[in-house]
């Protein structure tokens, strides 16, 4: 008999802290300095590399002292809050339509008079965004950093991380075969661990790697 | 105009020099007294106030002692001018009212930034203060509270010249003058110094991001210095039609009509972005029409030749051509050397020929990047506290250059590594298991391994079928092997530099 389970994830809300990854503490610190109103930042990196949790650590640290956020994702933004002082963050930025480039385009040239701070992000550096000229270049004008993306090591720990905030202990011999077996793309990794975590609750046995081998002989993907 | 600077030569002890370094019979009582009010301050903000907000806006301030002798004053430190304005709106009274507490008198406060060029010298640690501030290149502002009071009189001034939406940055003193925007800067200075009578409009256009809003700024900035009465508005097209639109909604055109009129120099940014927009152009040539007839100045910038815009009214583009149309060009590779100079000195950094000519060589065809790469440098050397060399401009830069995506294919290393070995690209996939053959495709399994987030049974199908056991025992043999051959791992080495660009 399986225990039905109740849809509430465990997962903290992403900050700067629980951002596991080495080689990136001039790009934290950047954006800290973005939430002060230094300057504009742009990042960069291929998916799965964490930018949207970097984005989304920002608008919560900037909200807790005290200053407006937003976070705007997707390729159909129709029109940017003139808000003033406001940390506006916007994701994926490389996937925008031409109605919301105009719209970022706006935003850059409001900026300064606005006060507002632009935060983005994407997946290639300025030079190789497939953007408007005169948007490619103010994006390109910003601070920009690559997240430094994860070796095996930093994947595992994230997995650690994840699992432990969720009561499991992840044995070296279940990590090592997700990582020598599966995909090694952050994203999907996470799912596994969560689909692992629900079957767990589900079948009531612990997590381990047999558990994992049933789970793919039933369609798991990993 | 910002207020004049009106802080001298301060010593910074979070900028390295630090008080302890110096001889300690120097210490002044006043630093003492100084230190001691703001210890007493943060400690009692840090109780009252949520943690974030302390850690954001009050850890990121620097205390320095204020002048000698009575009364009691402090002088605070704003890393860039959004957190100046934020502490003077939100917290600064507090702080007066904490003086007043501690001292039992009023206490002089001091909100300022820090002068430009002192902030150069990197801490030694990456303390929260190495947050590069890109802002300290702006004029030092300062924000006084005599308590309890703000001064009332420097934020009017800032509100009338802040009308003009103007940028104080943008003069013909920080404009690179070249061949590519001679003509162009010429002209410019003509219309500031007779605006309305010489060239009208002053039509200015170029590809993007090569200078033609820092001109037209410079030109309200000249004029603006001139009268500081001359009533002057920089227009982004998009806000010019935004002003229609709301004009429209709140049936306030006569407002809208008599303010546009009102003016006697108009700058209005990016024509282009007229088309097809018809009521907006409608009311642009009335505005035209009128400001022209009263000798006022018009200025405006485009991406193209005026006869090329699409989707504008002919009347309007035959009125373009009564003054004078001229062109910005991409500049030189001189020219961006002497452009990044000229922005190295406003950031009060020494840049040398060989990183300038780095940076021009790399980012080409507009300002805007050079710029941006500039930028990235600085706070690159900051935050590392190292000085700027070529080593660390080429360092700095990999974030800007790497072009394309990273995410490297299986098919690109391979290739990559055969030609490096001299080998064909079908030698990856064969069964051939000779030692000239074998080792460089285990390095490039390595490489795959390392370079993408393939799994490795997916990484062995790509070379020829191979189980992930061979992958697995290729990862491994490489990475032992480095630790006792120096020549694959240099190859190893240059390989992966070659792939990440």
């Amino acid at each position: 008999m399986k225990q039905l389970v109740l849809d509430i994830g465990p997962d903290a809300d992403p900050t700067f802290e629980n951002f596991v990854a080495s080689g990136n503490e001039a790009l934290i610190d950047a954006l800290l300095g973005a939430i002060r109103g230094a300057s504009h930042l742009y990042l960069w990196g291929p998916r799965g590399c964490g930018r949207t949790h970097l984005l989304k650590a920002a608008v919560t640290t900037a909200r807790a002292a005290g200053r407006a956020a937003e976070l705007h994702a997707g390729e159909s933004i129709d029109t940017l809050p003139a808000t003033n002082g406001l940390l506006l963050c916007i994701d994926d930025v490389d996937a925008l339509d031409e109605p919301a480039q105009i719209a970022l385009f706006n935003a850059f040239n409001r900026a300064a008079h606005a006060r507002q701070t632009l935060l983005l992000s994407g997946e290639t550096a300025p030079l190789g965004l497939a953007l408007r000229e005169d948007l490619r270049t103010r994006i390109g004008q910003c601070l920009v950093f690559e997240v430094q993306p994860l070796d095996d090591e930093t994947r595992s720990a994230i997995l650690r991380q994840i699992a432990r905030r969720r009561g499991l202990e992840l044995a070296d011999e279940l990590i090592g075969f997700l990582l020598r077996h599966g995909s090694r793309e952050l994203p999907r990794l996470i799912s596994v661990v969560e689909a692992l975590d629900r079957a767990s609750l589900e079948r009531k046995r612990p997590v381990t790697l047999p558990l994992l081998r049933e789970l793919i002989q039933l369609g798991l993907e990993i | 105009m910002q207020p004049a600077p009106t802080v001298g030569p301060a010593v910074f002890p979070w900028r390295g020099r630090t008080a302890r370094s110096r001889p300690l019979q120097l210490a002044n009582i006043d630093t003492a007294v100084t230190q001691d009010l703001w210890s007493f301050c943060l400690t009692r903000l840090e109780n009252e106030l949520p943690p974030q907000q302390f850690s954001t806006w009050i850890k990121a301030l620097r205390a320095d002692r204020g002048q000698p002798g009575s009364p009691p004053s402090l002088r605070l430190f704003a890393p860039n001018r959004f957190v100046l304005q934020w502490v003077r709106d939100r917290y600064l009274r507090r702080i007066g009212e904490l003086g007043l507490e501690f001292h039992g008198e009023p206490v002089a406060l001091e909100l300022s930034l820090p002068v430009p060029g002192t902030a150069i010298t990197p801490p030694a640690a990456a303390a929260p203060s190495a947050i590069p501030d890109l802002g300290a290149r702006e004029p030092v502002a300062t924000a006084t509270a005599s308590p309890p009071a703000l001064d009332a009189q420097s934020i009017a001034t800032d509100s009338v010249y802040e009308k003009t939406r103007l940028n104080p940055d943008f003069t013909f003193e920080t404009l690179v003058t070249g061949r590519a925007n001679d003509l162009a800067r010429a002209a410019a200075m003509q219309v500031a110094q007779n605006p309305g009578t010489s060239y009208n409009p002053l039509f200015i256009y170029g590809g993007v991001g090569l200078g033609k809003t820092h001109l037209v700024h410079a030109i309200g900035n000249a004029v603006y210095r001139e009268n500081p009465r001359a009533v002057i508005r920089y227009v982004h097209v998009e806000d010019y039609y935004a002003d229609v639109v709301r004009a429209y909604q709140q049936k306030s055109f006569d407002a809208f009509k008599r303010y546009y009129r009102s003016l006697d120099l108009l700058i209005i940014d990016d024509i282009q972005f007229f088309n097809n927009k018809n009521r907006t152009q409608e009311e642009f040539f009335h505005a035209f029409n009128a400001l022209t007839e009263a000798k006022k100045q018009i200025v405006i910038t485009c991406d193209t030749y005026p006869k090329d815009i699409q989707g504008l009214e002919d009347r309007l583009i035959s009125r373009f051509d009564w003054g004078l149309t001229v062109q910005i060009e991409p500049p030189e590779l001189e020219m961006r050397v002497a452009i990044l100079k000229k922005k190295a000195e406003a950031l009060r950094v020494g840049l040398g020929d060989d990183v300038a000519f780095l940076i021009a060589k790399h980012l080409r065809s507009n300002v805007r990047e050079l710029e941006g790469a500039l930028n990235k440098v600085v706070a690159y050397a900051r935050f590392h506290g190292r000085p700027i060399t070529l080593e660390l401009a080429k360092d700095a830069l990999k974030d800007l250059l790497n072009a394309h995506n990273r995410q490297l294919s299986v098919e690109q290393i391979q290739k990559t590594v055969a030609d490096y070995y001299k080998i064909k690209t079908a030698d990856m996939h064969s069964k051939k298991r000779t030692r000239v053959i074998a080792r460089p495709r285990q390095v490039a399994m390595w490489l795959s391994k390392e370079l993408t987030p393939l799994s490795l049974p997916a990484i062995g199908e790509a070379f020829g079928g191979r189980d992930h056991t061979t992958v697995l025992h290729a990862c491994r043999t490489i990475t032992e092997l480095r630790l006792n051959d120096p020549q694959l791992n240099h190859d190893v080495h240059v390989l992966t530099q070659v792939l990440r660009g």
